[in-house]
């Protein structure tokens, strides 16, 4: 993309004002996604990404400059307004860049920009076609199939010149269903950082299946009753309770400024004894996964939270500073034109003792929320709150009739302490994570778990 | 290369491939940004975008490409690749690319100068302590910002349409961060305009006290209750619920207004109107993303839903006239149908009158969770909120950490009152929604 020889005297250019660290990102990424809608193909979006940043520390300060021209005259250019908004002074350091290889631990099979747009299409209509077959009361269904071929160069100051390619693989089927005049929505969103070798294991029929089994069991059920309950948790996307709850709160971005109600907590006890929490960037092929983060640290695996005591955080360079702390392989950006910062990969519970049906059986009078959608968090606070998907009524032990319209709301450094029942079974499920440096692909994850007492927002 | 001949390097190569219709659509920008932390400059960042879509019409089919990359070789590329999506698409409708010469609203635009870098430094940091002054509950974590930017959007396509906009943007975001010493809350507040004339005193004063409002608190009671929606939270209820109105949704089953154009779809004393040169705007515009021209329009008229929102291909589908709505996420993203500045229009009471009328219930300031709590096709929402008991038709004390529950459709029938405080508290981009506080019967609360 860049050569070392370029990249070296842009870093020397961007620390010519007294810098103590310059970074140079950049990336040349291929966005391609085919949308169905009404049975048939409706559009295509396919975009090609490409620009350079340049950032630039001095002790607690940090510049960043992004431009689109990625010729060398470009990148001069956009190091030099970075290390003139540092201010003033004289180069501190001479820069000197060695090509390093971290491996990939994620190989890739199919290549998917390499695969004709008819080929990708037929694995698209497989999953929209199950879902629009499975149910006389299923009247719409969309659907996509993404691929994203996200190749990026990281040089900086400390010598680093490395290049990553990661290429990611998501099918989303979404269907609406009609019964008695009330209309209700399922979806389904499986995602690797895979080729389109992901079908192999992932039918695309399951996808529109499970899109349209939700829709049309949720389009039959009554509303939630609202109230402080227990809730059992499914696995999967159910880890999205910690990733709001807690998750956030764990990363440097706002642990480091204070603004996070685990800020100076480490080596505390801030959950539930039953809670170990993990992040771990290297699962292969996972969603979440890379091989490097977005400043050319190897992705690590973290235990953030071990038997309920707090072990460690998610942090990146910059935070890292404020914090006296090292990376750990956090920082993410969803491209060039984000500040990068600390952020997510693959985080979950990590499977505990109790049995399944241990955990139904313990609830007199609850909810068990199969599937979760989407949440939000405010990190200072620790209010969080997140949808119910698909949610069943729990009486004496045992799971009952569906219910529609739920969501679960609470204060994460409480709720964490009230995860009393974990199960052995973990799964994870797929995320878009949105925060500062944008977006980017989590995965979110845990066995069955039992939530003693959150309230219920239903009606 | 730039964009011009960017440009001149498209319409060679679709004139190679022996395409004859074909639209680019640029959007470009230079952003500044400075945040402050514990009274110093700790993040700047200085951006400079810009990419380019392809349209092009290829046997009847719409193909799109987009790219950043502006260079001959990928002029080519870009043709190849929007020509060979177009090939495999099967939707049956009518494509559309807008006239040229057609006749647009004069732009009132009132640019003002964007601060240099020194001058939006100095403004930040005059925020900053500001803020540490502003109260003793006041802690570290107060981060201030100010942005300056420069946006740009260009419609260029074989049909004579030569479109080009520009608009300058300047602003202050403060957060406020306090501690009663047991539980930290926060808030932030974003004013834009030119620089000089922002008070930054009442920007941190606001931010302060909003979050002074939200340290302690109870969960509301569960309940059934009259509930008053703030300007903030009936704004973002507008914002998550938008589709409903777009013809789009509508046409392909994910809204329940289709087919009620003309209809009663809220109670009577509701009017919902769609100006894009609403002055609250910072971003008024005079074309929509297919170049036709943008007007002001009621979306729904006292109540009866007068027109859905409409671009060309939608309007063509419905045997109507587009309503200049057809809109862009990103200049990568396909047309769809979007409001401009949607909202709710004032009524006669204050305030104080409508929680008066209410007399007793939750008055509900703020929502969150709104893209996973409220589902626009089905209408339901169960969403995070936070507010006031509303007694003896006052706000009482501040309750948090429940939800209200209903469904949107069914909301915009129960407004039983509509107060006269109606503004647009977010707007930041060319979408912008606004409201006056209302009344809403039928709403549940679920807490403690």
């Amino acid at each position: 993309m860049i050569s070392r020889e370029i990249c070296q005297r842009v870093l020397q250019k961007a620390v010519s004002t007294g810098a103590d660290y310059a970074e140079i990102f950049a990336e040349n990424t291929v966005n391609h996604v085919i949308n169905m809608i009404a049975d048939k193909v409706d559009s295509i979006n396919d975009a090609v990404i490409a620009g350079a940043a340049v950032r630039v520390y001095k002790g607690l300060r940090s510049v960043m400059a992004s431009t689109v021209d990625m010729s060398e005259a470009g990148l001069l250019r956009c190091a030099e307004s970075a290390a003139e908004a540092l201010g003033q002074g004289e180069a501190q350091i001479d820069i000197v860049l060695q090509e390093r290889l971290f491996g990939d631990i994620h190989p890739v099979k199919i290549v998917p920009s390499s695969v004709p747009n008819q080929a990708k299409v037929a694995i698209l209509k497989e999953g929209y076609f199950a879902a629009r077959e499975y149910d006389s009361a299923v009247k719409q269904v969309t659907g996509g199939l993404l691929d994203v071929d996200h190749n990026i160069l990281i040089a900086n100051s400390e010598g680093l010149y490395t290049q990553d390619r990661q290429i990611r693989t998501r099918m989303f089927i979404s269907a609406v269903a009609e019964m008695n005049g009330e209309t209700q929505t399922g979806s389904c969103a499986p995602g690797r950082r895979m080729g389109l070798e992901m079908f192999n294991t992932i039918d695309p029929k399951n996808v529109g299946i499970h899109a349209a089994r939700q829709a049309v069991t949720m389009a039959g059920a009554g509303y939630c009753p609202a109230g402080v309950m227990p809730v059992a948790i499914e696995n999967g996307f159910g880890g999205v309770i910690f990733h709001e709850a807690c998750g956030h709160s764990l990363e440097a971005t706002s642990v480091a400024l204070g603004q996070s109600q685990f800020t100076g907590k480490l080596g505390q006890k801030i959950a539930n004894e039953k809670v170990t929490a993990i992040d771990d960037g290297t699962i292969p092929g996972a969603w979440g996964s890379i091989n490097i983060d977005d400043e050319g640290t190897p992705a690590q695996r973290k235990v953030l939270i071990e038997n309920g005591v707090l072990k460690s955080y998610m942090i990146d360079k910059f935070n890292g500073r404020r914090m006296g702390m090292a990376s750990t392989g956090s920082s993410r950006r969803q491209s060039y034109r984000f500040t990068p910062t600390s952020r997510m990969t693959n985080t979950y519970i990590a499977p505990g003792q109790d049995k399944d049906a241990d955990i139904i059986a313990s609830i007199a009078y609850g909810l068990y929320a199969k599937e979760m959608g989407g949440g939000s968090v405010n990190p200072i606070t620790g209010e969080f709150n997140f949808a119910v998907n698909e949610g069943y009524l729990i009486r004496n032990g045992k799971i009952c009739e569906p219910v529609r319209g739920a969501s679960l709301v609470g204060k994460g450094s409480e709720i964490i302490q009230n995860i009393d029942m974990v199960g052995a079974n973990l799964d994870m499920g797929q995320g878009m994570c949105g925060s500062s440096s944008g977006s980017v692909p989590t995965n979110v994850g845990q066995p069955l778990i039992r939530v003693s007492s959150i309230t219920v927002g239903g009606r | 290369m730039n964009f011009s001949e960017f440009k001149d390097a498209v319409i060679s190569a679709c004139g190679d491939a022996g395409i004859t219709e074909y639209e680019l659509y640029y959007q470009a920008g230079e952003s500044t940004s400075v945040e402050a932390f514990q009274h110093d400059v700790n993040e700047f960042a200085a951006s400079r975008d810009g990419g380019v879509c392809l349209r092009c019409i290829v046997n009847g089919k719409m193909g799109y490409a987009s790219t950043e990359a502006l260079s001959a070789e990928e002029a080519r590329a870009l043709v190849a690749r929007a020509a060979d999506n177009a090939s495999v698409l099967e939707a049956e409708e009518q494509v559309f690319l807008g006239e040229g010469g057609q006749k647009y609203e004069p732009l009132r635009l009132q640019p003002y100068a964007l601060p240099s870098t020194e001058e939006l430094i100095a403004k930040v940091l005059e925020t900053q302590e500001k803020i540490y002054a502003a109260d003793p509950a006041v802690v570290d974590g107060c981060q201030t910002q100010g942005i300056a930017e420069c946006n740009e959007i260009a419609i260029f396509n074989s049909k004579g349409l030569d479109l080009h906009y520009e608009n300058n943007a300047a602003g202050l975001i403060a957060v406020g961060v306090v501690s009663d010493g047991k539980e930290m809350s926060n808030d932030f507040q974003i004013k834009l305009g030119e620089l000089s004339q922002i008070d930054t005193g009442a920007l941190v004063r606001k931010a302060v006290d909003s979050a002074k409002l939200k340290l302690g608190g109870e969960v509301a009671p569960t309940g059934q209750y009259p509930v008053v929606f703030s300007p903030e939270a009936m704004s973002d209820l507008l914002q998550t619920y938008a589709s409903v109105f777009s013809s789009e949704a509508a046409q392909k089953g994910l809204s329940r207004l289709a087919g009620q154009e003309g209809e009663l779809v809220a109670s009577g004393i509701v009017t919902l109107v769609d100006d894009p040169f609403h002055p609250e705007n910072p971003m008024p515009i005079h074309f929509d993303a297919e170049g036709s021209p943008t007007r002001r329009k009621n979306i729904i008229e006292n109540g009866r839903l007068n027109t859905l929102l409409y671009n060309l291909k939608t309007a063509a589908v419905a045997g109507k006239k587009t309503t200049g709505n057809a809109s862009k996420s990103g200049y990568t993203a396909p047309v769809a149908v979007q409001p401009f500045t949607m909202y709710l229009e004032n009524g006669s009471l204050t305030e104080e009158e409508l929680l008066e009328k209410a007399g007793s219930g939750v008055y509900i300031h703020s929502l969150d969770g709104l893209h996973a709590g409220a589902n626009p096709v089905s209408g339901d929402f169960s969403l995070q909120s936070a507010g006031f008991m509303i007694r003896g038709g006052k706000k009482a004390e501040y309750v948090k950490s429940f939800t209200v529950a209903g469904n949107f459709y069914t909301l915009l029938k129960n407004i039983t009152a509509v107060a006269n405080n109606c503004h647009l508290p977010m707007a930041m981009g060319m979408t912008a929604f606004g409201s006056p506080s209302v009344l809403v019967e039928g709403l549940s609360i679920a807490g403690k």
